[in-house]
């Protein structure tokens, strides 16, 4: 066979997926994709900031040498001072360049991260629901995950948690504001779990949070990320501009690894290295110089309150039982009844495409990707509500 | 550890003489100022790319289209991937169509992707030497084996060496010519060899890949072609990346041609979309994606490149190295004058600020890498340094 044993046990696992985006592709080609209401994938539609798309332009008018040429595994040292003095200011941290290491992406970041710091056996906690390429990019490097679940709001459980730390604990994988819920966790769990760590950090266990940020600006009604970096010391964050600049397909993200962790000097020097030998090298040079210059911005995260809020009415007036998100641009409502893949499908019947709980580890759930145009939105209005009828009527 | 212990092991495994000899030359270049310096320790080009790309780039941007920088499939635009199969059918003369085409980060990301595709814990995968030393992270990082195989003095392949390294368990074997670091350009009668060698396996119910590394494939000299493998054997996985030919590094842009030949081909596709995601690439940054798909048929000027390889090999000889003359990329790979390279390369660096890497950083002592991607003027700057030197270990001189 052309593909090895693991590769093909993954492609069978994730058939029904592909089975469920092809009947979708399917809908699409008999009723028009405009008659489909697509809410299954985070591909925002978000255009980048009109000045970064202006400062865009000037970097690649420039004639300067060596605009494109390798540069330090790391990236370069003028982006990463300025990525530094926007995190030194949000944290109040003694951060430099040296705590940063520019990525293809957060998930190249995340898997550089596990490389660095996990051996064969080692295990990873993920709060469950998740994101479910967590799964591989702990399995990559020989981790092992331990899925604990969160509350019935989707907040951390800390006393799963405990119950689930044993001796070859490496890290807790955290992802706030969280796909596929839309939670986002407060500064009083996060300050619980920091307790809980460096309990066992005093008996001589090194237990990192890792935390995947990849929509750390897309909050909602003022909510606050907490500052886990103060709350935590041995942290490390990663995070991406796909969402909050909107730059998803040239991969561009960074790790920031706290000034806090003890001997954080060889944690830098494994990751850059990871870097290289994972195949990445160095995050794209262009990109790099980019986002430098707009840490501090975003797209326009109103607009994703005013989609949160319309599908959060929708789907309340609709009758589904469902959390409000405050941030990401997720909604995980539950499934009327048990079996969400039949549900899914049944909504397909009606239009309306999303994803099955069971793909983030959760059955009886689905999640609502509303990254999409504001008037896909509101067409999708009596589709749910006829499904919220048939509800009824059915019991 | 604050690492994991495979981490550490892997940085120290590598570490040693690169990182001392690393930090001397940060030495010597603060010392003498970078002027009085002469770098060819690194394959980082110092050509730019051509004019033609700047204003394609500036012209894209300056009038994007919507969703210029969204997600697309995990294997790249297909509008991309059609242009580029376009250009591979003329030069190969095979029915590449844009499902064989897979836009990678750059060739390393390439490799990476198709090793987890491919490779099972204990799979080997056989690899020419003196060679990349990255290679050997890249099989491990899947559990695979690295099977080491010597080339010949002239650094062409080795075809009775290889045969008796295949057992049951290669899986692969990972070619990469023009060379990094010798400069060969494997014959078209070696790898025919090669390939019926491979195609008696395949007979035998074996399937061994051919995946090679083109990073260099535009960087000949002396007018030679590079022969079409694809026309030679079936299973060829050719990674390529706009690293060199387009002086676009940084950037990370490359991809994979599927032979047309390989009847599973989709199926290894779907395999690379999951790992080209489950790895953390996702997809090839999408701004120079569209850069690759237009300038296929374009590439720095080779001339200048020949140009300093004269000018080098004409250095070396003079001083009295023994050197097999390179056909393509930018590297020499002499022999040192004493066994332990270690040694000349720090008596070289430290005497006459020639910055050069020994050649066990390849798998091979007793050799060491030039590399000669940079300006002429360094490279006529240091024949003084290479004639002092080759004076004092060839003729006794002081």
């Amino acid at each position: 066979m052309a593909v090895s044993k693991n590769i093909a046990l993954l492609m069978k696992s994730s058939s029904w997926i592909r089975a469920m985006f092809e009947e979708g592709e399917t809908l699409k080609k008999k009723y028009g994709a405009d008659n489909i209401y697509d809410f299954s994938l985070g591909n925002p539609v978000t255009e980048p900031p009109d000045a970064l798309k202006e400062e865009l332009v000037r970097i690649a008018s420039s004639k300067a040498k060596g605009m494109h040429r390798y540069m330090t595994n790391s990236g370069y040292e003028n982006v990463r001072d300025e990525i530094a003095a926007y995190h030194k200011e949000v944290t109040g941290l003694p951060i430099t360049r040296d705590h940063i290491v520019m990525t293809v992406g957060a998930a190249g970041g995340l898997n550089v991260v596990f490389k660095s710091i996990l051996d064969p056996g080692d295990e990873v906690i993920v709060p469950c629901p998740f994101f479910v390429e967590f799964m591989f990019y702990i399995s990559n490097h020989n981790g092992v995950m331990k899925l604990v679940d969160t509350k019935d709001d989707f907040h951390l459980d800390i006393d799963k948690i405990k119950a689930t730390v044993n001796r070859k604990t490496k890290a807790i994988l955290i992802n706030s504001p969280h796909n596929p819920t839309g939670a986002v966790y407060n500064e009083e769990e996060l300050k619980e779990l920091a307790d809980f760590l460096r309990e066992r950090n005093k008996k001589g266990q090194r237990i990192y949070i890792v935390a995947d940020e990849a929509y750390r600006k897309i909050l909602y009604n003022g909510t606050k990320l907490p500052n886990l970096m103060d709350i935590y010391e041995d942290t490390v964050v990663v995070t991406c501009h796909s969402k909050d600049l909107g730059l998803a397909g040239e991969r561009i993200g960074y790790i920031l690894m706290s000034p806090r962790i003890k001997n954080v000097r060889s944690l830098i020097d494994a990751t850059i290295f990871a870097n290289r030998i994972l195949g990445f090298i160095n995050a794209p040079a262009i990109m790099q110089r980019l986002v430098a210059k707009f840490q501090r911005d975003s797209v326009d995260i109103g607009e994703y309150q005013k989609r949160r809020d319309t599908i959060y009415s929708i789907l309340v007036e609709a009758g589904f039982d469902v959390v409000k998100p405050m941030g990401a641009f997720y909604v995980f409502p539950k499934s009327p009844i048990p079996d969400d893949i039949t549900f899914v499908k049944t909504m397909l019947q009606h239009h309306i495409l999303t994803v099955p709980g069971i793909g983030f580890g959760k059955p009886g759930y689905f999640r609502i990707a509303y990254c999409v145009d504001l008037d896909v939105i509101e067409k999708s209005r009596p589709y749910f509500m006829e499904v919220g009828q048939m509800l009824k009527k059915g019991g | 550890m604050i690492i994991s212990h495979e981490m550490d092991h892997l940085i120290k495994d590598q570490e040693g003489w690169t990182r001392r000899m690393f930090e001397e030359g940060i030495r010597i270049k603060k010392l003498y100022g970078l002027d009085a310096v002469y770098d060819f320790s690194l394959g980082n080009p110092d050509t730019e790319p051509p004019e033609v790309i700047r204003e394609a780039l500036v012209g894209m941007l300056t009038s994007p289209e919507v969703g210029t920088h969204r997600y697309m499939s995990n294997n790249g635009y297909e509008d991309v991937r059609e242009e580029i199969a376009l250009y591979l059918r003329e030069v190969h003369d095979l029915p590449f169509t844009a499902g064989h085409i897979f836009m990678t980060v750059g060739c390393a990301g390439g490799i990476n992707v198709i090793l987890k595709s491919m490779i099972n814990p204990g799979d080997e995968v056989i690899v020419p030497t003196p060679f990349f030393w990255e290679f050997k992270n890249y099989i491990n990082n899947f559990g695979g084996v690295v099977k080491f195989v010597e080339t010949k003095d002239d650094f062409q392949l080795d075809v009775a060496n290889i045969e008796a390294a295949i057992t049951t368990k290669t899986r692969a074997i990972l070619i990469n010519s023009p060379n990094n670091p010798t400069g060969a350009v494997y014959h078209e009668e070696t790898l025919k060899e090669l390939s019926s060698l491979l195609n008696a396996r395949r007979e035998q119910g074996q399937d061994i890949y051919m995946i090679t590394d083109d990073a260099y494939k535009k960087l000949v000299y002396d007018g030679l072609k590079l022969p079409n493998l694809f026309k030679m054997y079936d299973l060829v996985l050719a990674v390529t990346s706009h690293s060199k030919d387009l002086a676009l590094p940084g950037e990370r842009i490359g991809y994979v041609a599927i032979s047309p030949n390989i009847k599973e081909y989709e199926l290894l596709v779907s395999a690379m979309m999951i790992s080209t995601r489950v790895l953390g690439f996702v997809n090839a940054p999408a701004l120079f994606q569209r850069v690759a798909g237009r300038f296929q048929r374009v590439s720095v000027s080779i001339e200048e490149y020949q140009k300093k390889r004269d000018a080098l090999y004409a250095i070396l000889m003079e001083s009295g190295f023994e050197c097999v003359k390179p056909q393509g990329a930018f590297y020499m790979f002499p022999k040192s004058p004493i066994p332990d390279e270690v040694e000349f390369v720090r008596a070289l660096q430290h005497e006459e600020r020639i910055m050069v890497v020994p050649g066990r950083g390849f798998g091979r002592e007793g050799y060491f890498r030039i590399a000669y991607c940079v300006p002429m003027e360094k490279i006529l700057g240091a024949r003084e340094g290479f004639l002092k030197i080759g004076d004092r270990y060839y003729r006794g001189g002081k």
